[in-house]
């Protein structure tokens, strides 16, 4: 029960008469990277608006350690599939930009930043603004941004949808390294099954709406991953499978 | 060689500037002297060299710079005054739905209306001195910068806001760390324009009543049918209105420097 982080109990959310999430239910463990796959539309983003409260469950409730889920409690950092830097800071600027909400001392802040730009490779940008980054750099300033808060639990929406397939790998494998040092828990929203497979180390797969669970699969892959290798293929047909709605 | 003189931004700028303004003046100076106009039209050369006499030689009790400081004080109040007060209504109007309920329905009706009709209620208000200069130049500052002030609080990007909520910002660290910087190059955009609308007024109203001033010199001048002082007084504006536009922008570069216009 202490290895809990986040636990999902009968989570139902309606627009009007449409139900999008219908009676969810499911437990995140302290640590774990969990991907949550399903057919496009089912109410995935939805979930995680659920999460960060920015919906209301109909009913249901979401707690983080054992509480009902509070952002100013709750150290939640969320990731959007847009690039969510700030054009008028620097790339240091927007990694303490999180850090200073918080309130933390200057001394805090500065370590926190330093260390976290050095493990994105982002040291010789520090001064750089946004519109002077490619779309991988943005995306890896939002990636350091979040974990420079050291967050309890990072929540990703689709963020590398807008990449090319090159970057998507390059982000992954650093996302990966990422979680590996910090231990972060990490609930990673995607429609693609590949990178499902490849980052996570559960996977959630929901049905079309009205949302269910369709099955929560442990991914029985050790890493190194390698996306071309027999397993990797029968273990993503696999998910394709159960993911299948037509 | 000359690649690398072209590659130089501030080279091409200048270089770009120069010989426009070189053309201009070499046409002005062909009409004068292959045309009729030349016949009541002062060339270039004159017209410059006349500005330059009247830095020392009066026009009516004071010099040129006496009455360029004429209409800048009188901008300069009444655009000051007008910018700090549109800059925040119009924040406000575009973060609280309530006041932006209560003042647009007001603005779209004054907006419409060109300043200069306002003349004769302002003389009546605030008589034939400064003060109904100072009202008018407001009015002009005040329509163009509001109108900018809010379309900048309202253009604040709800996926920032929400990267900064799920961060666990309150609506003042939003407002101050994302709703301003967001607005900052609105309002330098109103800022500009008010600029440009502030100088027509004051000339406007300067002409129609005033004893100093750059629009009394045109006025003057047209009164005594002397063509050289109108092109004196037309050419101090646009000198006055470059300097003022260009410190502007240099401010803006400063400040927005994430910007593609303050690179």
């Amino acid at each position: 029960m202490n290895d809990m982080k986040v636990r999902v109990k009968s989570l139902t959310k309606k627009f009007g008469d449409l139900l999008v999430l219908d009676d969810i239910s499911f437990d995140v463990k302290k640590g774990q990277f969990l991907c949550v796959v399903g057919p496009t539309g089912c109410g995935k983003t939805t979930f995680l608006n659920c999460i960060t409260r920015l919906y209301e469950p109909t009913s249901g409730e979401i707690l983080v350690d054992g509480e009902p889920v509070d952002l100013r409690k709750h150290n939640v950092s969320y990731i959007f599939q847009e690039y969510s830097t700030m054009p008028w800071l620097t790339v240091e600027e927007n990694v303490a930009f999180g850090l200073r909400i918080k309130k933390k001392p200057e001394a805090e802040i500065k370590e926190s930043v330093d260390e976290v730009i050095e493990m994105v490779g982002l040291q010789k940008f520090r001064n750089y603004y946004p519109s002077q980054l490619s779309a991988s750099m943005l995306q890896r300033v939002v990636i350091a941004r979040a974990f420079a808060t050291k967050p309890d639990i990072l929540l990703m929406d689709e963020p590398y949808g807008q990449l090319d397939i090159e970057l998507r790998f390059k982000l992954e494998d650093e996302l990966i390294g990422l979680w590996k040092k910090l231990g972060t828990t990490i609930i990673f929203i995607t429609h693609n099954i590949e990178e499902a497979v490849y980052i996570s180390e559960d996977i959630l797969i929901l049905t079309n709406k009205p949302t269910t669970i369709k099955q929560m699969m442990a991914n029985p892959l050790s890493r190194p991953r390698v996306v071309t290798e027999k397993r990797f293929i029968e273990v993503r047909e696999q998910v394709t499978e159960l993911i299948k709605w037509w | 060689m000359m690649r690398k003189i072209l590659k130089n931004e501030w080279t091409v700028k200048i270089g770009s500037a120069v010989i426009a303004l070189a053309a201009f003046c070499m046409l002005w100076q062909a009409v004068t002297v292959f045309t009729g106009m030349g016949d009541f039209l002062p060339g270039p050369a004159e017209t410059f060299a006349e500005f330059f006499r009247r830095f020392v030689k009066p026009y009516g009790k004071a010099v040129l710079p006496m009455h360029m400081w004429s209409s800048l004080r009188r901008i300069l109040i009444g655009y000051t005054v007008a910018s700090a007060v549109a800059i925040v209504l119009g924040i406000v109007m575009g973060t609280y739905r309530i006041a932006d309920a209560i003042v647009m329905p007001l603005f779209n009706i004054i907006r419409p209306i060109p300043p200069v009709a306002w003349i004769p209620l302002a003389i009546l208000w605030f008589g034939i001195g400064d003060a109904s200069k100072y009202f008018l130049v407001f009015l002009a500052t005040f329509l163009s910068v509001l109108q900018n002030a809010y379309a900048g609080a309202r253009s604040a990007d709800p996926v920032l806001v929400g990267a900064a909520r799920m961060l666990g910002a309150n609506d003042g660290f939003i407002f101050r760390t994302i709703t301003l910087p967001c607005a900052v190059p609105y309002i330098f955009s109103g800022l500009q324009n008010g600029l440009t609308a502030a100088w027509g007024q004051v000339v406007a109203s300067e002409m129609i009543r005033s004893s100093a001033g750059v629009g009394w010199i045109i006025i003057r001048g047209m009164d005594n049918n002397d063509i050289l002082q109108e092109l004196v007084g037309i050419l101090t504006i646009g000198i006055i209105g470059f300097i003022l536009a260009a410190s502007m922008r240099g401010v803006e570069a400063k400040l927005c420097r994430w910007t593609t216009r303050g690179k």
